[in-house]
């Protein structure tokens, strides 16, 4: 045994991992595409059971409508888990006030209305970045306690009224113009096909994609997310890069809260219930890791887009709302158990 | 030797024949034979990465797809769970301790079997159980009421065998035990070790010090690359020919002293530096080529200075002077850009990004340097990160690969590369080389004599005392936080920095 060694480990001889084996194809596969395998294979599905009729525009156009408000929210989510913050539970009470605040000041005209709307997002983020970053707040209870006084805030504020924009603008024709163009943000087709609502998802995923695989930001984040410890011992400024994707997470939230308004046509405290947990099932989706670190925003849009899909091709199958609820439980269930399954194959969990 | 299938007429304690263990994408132990009589102390040797640790564990019950056979004292057992290898006979003392620091001795020595009265606790049977644990290990004077946090870390590791000691198990093994130990400590362990084995206790012993298996083993086999290399007993070996073993190929002495390279030219002073409570006055300065080594028993301050002086603690009083201009720091960001950077002494929880990409950590430090703008590019700095690699020899050298799949000594050159690719010109290296294997380590001992050598400073902070000698060019004497003493090159030794750290001897000037 002894001579074989010394065949194999001449010194000159540069060293051969000869302990290398095969890795089982699907999983390389899998994790490589993600969720876009089940995004294609859903499609496939929805052609059979629609019989041909899923890829007509007007069925495309109700699917990204569907999850357009998600899509939007899910950039800002994606972040949070990313850096290793697990989720924002803060997201409803975020949309609630920046749909209030731009109703309530619609009278400013339409520009300045969004403006304030995102602009209360910015200061939600801004707080629970320094909570979070500076005075390490737990990213958990932080942001739930954040979204109960803020809904609190909403319902002593207005009295727990819900605020139209008409009603709300003054009888000039200025202002009622303004509430005008705000309902119609959400009722716009480009082009008479695609929604603007899809575009806007597009342009804040393209533009979360830019920022997390192609700036300095994005790299700071993934070393964050992965161990807090070691980016703070190298030299990264955790407490600015925190503030920075909790503002982010919160222009997100405020633009989806704002569209839900308009398309509601209604500003009221309980606007966007349920939003966060269905962004963290999309970006949970996408492959992220829970932990921080890992995933991608292309994932997260993969994820955005079964969730849509899953739920068009359950109606096209004819399921009461009761039975899509179980099977969409079901699927995700699967899906994520197969994500962590080609990550254990591959040893990357 | 390696024909495990002879029919022998000894029975083994443990007797492992062709055993392996694929993880994905390597075999991390393959068709290994291993044999422990009964009373031996079984020394397992290897570099990083060899595959003993897996073998361990394989034995711990931690894998339930290994292949091949296990036979204990003759029977042939299935170590598919930690439950089962702890039935079949098998004792694990992990190199870190699996203790609950807050709560007390006999809860943790006696965990998962606390003798009950009803449905109540027996504290007077536990208690009296517990004592005769800790005798067994020589801790006849401790109080086993106490909490874990409040006794020494020696006592902690004895502590830790008692606890498997109360399984009865008859192999003992025992992962790096002298890690965190002082040499007094060590010796008290060793006669522990020769106890037990004179109960009869099968001992495998897994140690990266040479010194250590030549004082306590009789047997040594040893491992490289997932396979069994060779068994032989310990009178027969020498350091030489383990190390050659270990690695493959013969390795020049190391520790061989190296020309200084230290000039007139100061790059870093402290004066009067305090944090209350960890470090009080400290002044120190370090020249430019010098390697400075802050010397100290472990809680004497090391750490917490450098932590200090990187600004990653807050501090309380003192001036800092890099090239002459006072600084203060207020984070690490601001110590890189001032041109000092801290290889911090635990890789795993604050040295690297394990899950990520050799490149995303080796550019860590540098992400702002390299961004262009709002931009940054990791691939367009390949270059970059090879070059760091290589300087560090890191193996494989596959910048896309996650470091995790490393081996601990090449992730600690992983470390090492990621503060290199810096160029900062002052270093602090804090316990560079603990836990890795000769190979690597001789590597990283390289790079620092070339890093000074060319017209850099370090400040190392190591309780490896061979690793101190052979780089230090000055050595400060820390104890308790204040400087006590300072040594020079030409006095510095393993036993002058022993005494001196205890706060004896000629070098200890009491400054107070």
């Amino acid at each position: 045994m002894s001579e074989v060694n010394k065949k194999e480990y001449k010194p000159e001889a540069p060293k051969v991992d000869t302990r290398k084996t095969e890795i089982s194809k699907f999983s390389i596969i899998f994790n490589k595409l993600g969720i876009w395998v089940i995004v294609i294979m859903l499609l496939i599905l929805g052609m059979i059971v629609s019989k041909g009729q899923f890829f007509t525009a007007s069925n495309i156009q109700s699917i990204l409508e569907a999850v357009a408000l998600v899509g939007m929210i899910a950039p800002g989510m994606f972040f949070v888990v990313y850096c290793g913050n697990m989720n924002d539970m803060g997201i409803p009470s975020t949309m609630a006030l920046a749909g209030m605040m731009t109703v309530q000041s619609i009278n400013l005209g339409f520009p300045a209305a969004i403006l304030i709307g995102i602009l209360s997002g910015v200061l939600i983020g801004v707080i629970n970045g320094f909570m979070i970053g500076k005075l390490r707040a737990n990213a958990i209870i932080w942001p739930l306690a954040m979204n109960l006084f803020i809904s609190g805030v909403i319902r002593v504020v207005w009295g727990g009224k819900q605020l139209y924009a008409d009603k709300v603008a003054r009888d000039t024709e200025s202002a009622q113009r303004a509430a005008e163009t705000f309902y119609s943000i959400s009722r716009t087709y480009i082009g008479g096909i695609i929604s603007l609502m899809a575009i806007v998802m597009l342009c804040m995923m393209l533009l979360a994609w830019f920022i997390h695989s192609k700036t300095s930001f994005g790299q700071k984040v993934k070393i964050m997310g992965t161990n807090y410890e070691v980016a703070k011992c190298s030299g990264i400024n955790t407490v600015k890069v925190t503030m920075m994707v909790y503002i982010f997470d919160g222009i997100c939230a405020a633009i989806g809260g704002i569209f839900y308004a308009a398309l509601r046509k209604t500003a009221s405290y309980e606007n966007g219930t349920g939003y966060d947990f269905t962004a963290l099932t999309a970006v949970v989706l996408g492959g992220a890791l829970l932990g921080g670190g890992k995933g991608s925003i292309v994932g997260t849009f993969g994820g955005v887009i079964a969730y849509g899909i899953l739920n068009n091709v359950l109606s096209w199958i004819g399921l009461g709302t009761y039975e899509k609820y179980l099977v969409q439980g079901l699927v995700f269930l699967f899906i994520v158990w197969l994500n962590t399954y080609s990550n254990r194959k591959l040893g990357k969990a | 030797m390696s024909n495990g299938s002879n029919k022998e007429s000894t029975v083994y304690a443990l007797d492992m024949r062709s055993v392996s263990k694929r993880f994905p994408g390597t075999l991390a132990v393959d068709k290994v034979d291993f044999q422990v009589k009964k009373g031996e102390v079984h020394a397992l040797m290897g570099e990083n990465g060899a595959g003993k640790s897996t073998l361990m564990k394989m034995l711990a019950g931690l894998f339930n797809d290994y292949t091949g056979n296990i036979y204990i004292n003759g029977e042939k057992k299935e170590l598919h769970t930690p439950e089962m290898a702890k039935a079949a006979g098998i004792g694990m003392v992990y190199q870190e301790l699996s203790l609950a620091r807050r709560i007390s001795i006999y809860e943790n020595l006696l965990v998962g079997r606390l003798p009950k009265k009803g449905i109540f606790v027996d504290k007077k049977k536990a208690i009296e159980e517990a004592k005769e644990l800790l005798a067994r290990v020589g801790l006849n004077d401790t109080d086993p009421t106490i909490d874990v946090s409040e006794i020494s870390q020696c006592d902690a590791q004895l502590v830790e065998i008692a606890k498997v000691l109360g399984n009865e198990p008859s192999i003992l093994v025992l992962d790096e035990p002298t890690s965190a130990l002082s040499s007094e400590e060590v010796h008290r362990l060793y006669k522990i070790v020769n106890k037990l084995k004179s109960e009869g206790l099968a001992i495998i012993y897994i140690s990266h010090h040479l010194a250590e298996i030549f004082e306590i083993a009789d047997m040594v086999t040893v491992m490289r690359d997932g396979k069994k290399v060779e068994t032989f007993p310990v009178s027969e070996a020498t350091p030489e020919i383990l190390v050659e073993k270990m690695v493959g190929k013969s390795v020049k002495s190391f520790y061989e002293g190296h020309a200084s390279a230290v000039t007139d030219e100061e790059v870093l002073r402290v004066e009067d530096f305090t944090r209350w409570g960890f470090f009080h006055h400290i002044n120190f300065s370090l020249k430019k080529g010098e390697v400075l080594a802050i010397c100290g028993l472990a809680g004497s301050g090391r750490t917490e200075i450098a932590r200090g002086l990187v600004g990653l603690d807050e501090t309380h009083g003192g001036k800092v002077f890099v090239h002459g201009k006072e600084v203060k720091f207020k984070n690490m960001g601001e110590a890189i850009k001032g041109g000092i950077g801290y290889l911090t002494e635990d890789r795993k929880t604050v040295g690297l990004a394990l899950p990520q990409t050799v490149t995303d950590n080796v550019l860590t430090c540098v992400i702002d340097k390299y961004s262009k703008g709002i931009l940054f590019n990791a691939n367009k700095l390949g270059d970059l990160v090879d070059e760091k690699i290589n300087e560090m020899s890191v193996y494989p050298p596959d910048r896309n690969r996650l470091v995790n799949s490393f081996s601990g000594g090449n992730q600690q050159k992983v470390l090492m590369a990621k503060w290199l690719a810096t160029d900062v010109d002052i270093l602090i290296l804090d316990e560079p080389t603990r836990g890795v294997d000769v190979n690597a380590k001789q590597t990283i001992h390289d790079v620092v004599k070339t890093y000074v050598r060319k017209g850099n400073s370090c400040i190392l902070l190591s309780s490896d005392l061979p690793e101190v000698v052979g780089l230090a060019d000055r050595a400060v004497i820390l104890r308790e936080g204040h400087i006590i003493g300072e040594i020079q090159k030409e006095d510095i030794t393993e036993n002058a920095l022993l005494i001196a750290a205890n706060g004896e001897g000629e070098h200890v000037s009491c400054q107070k």
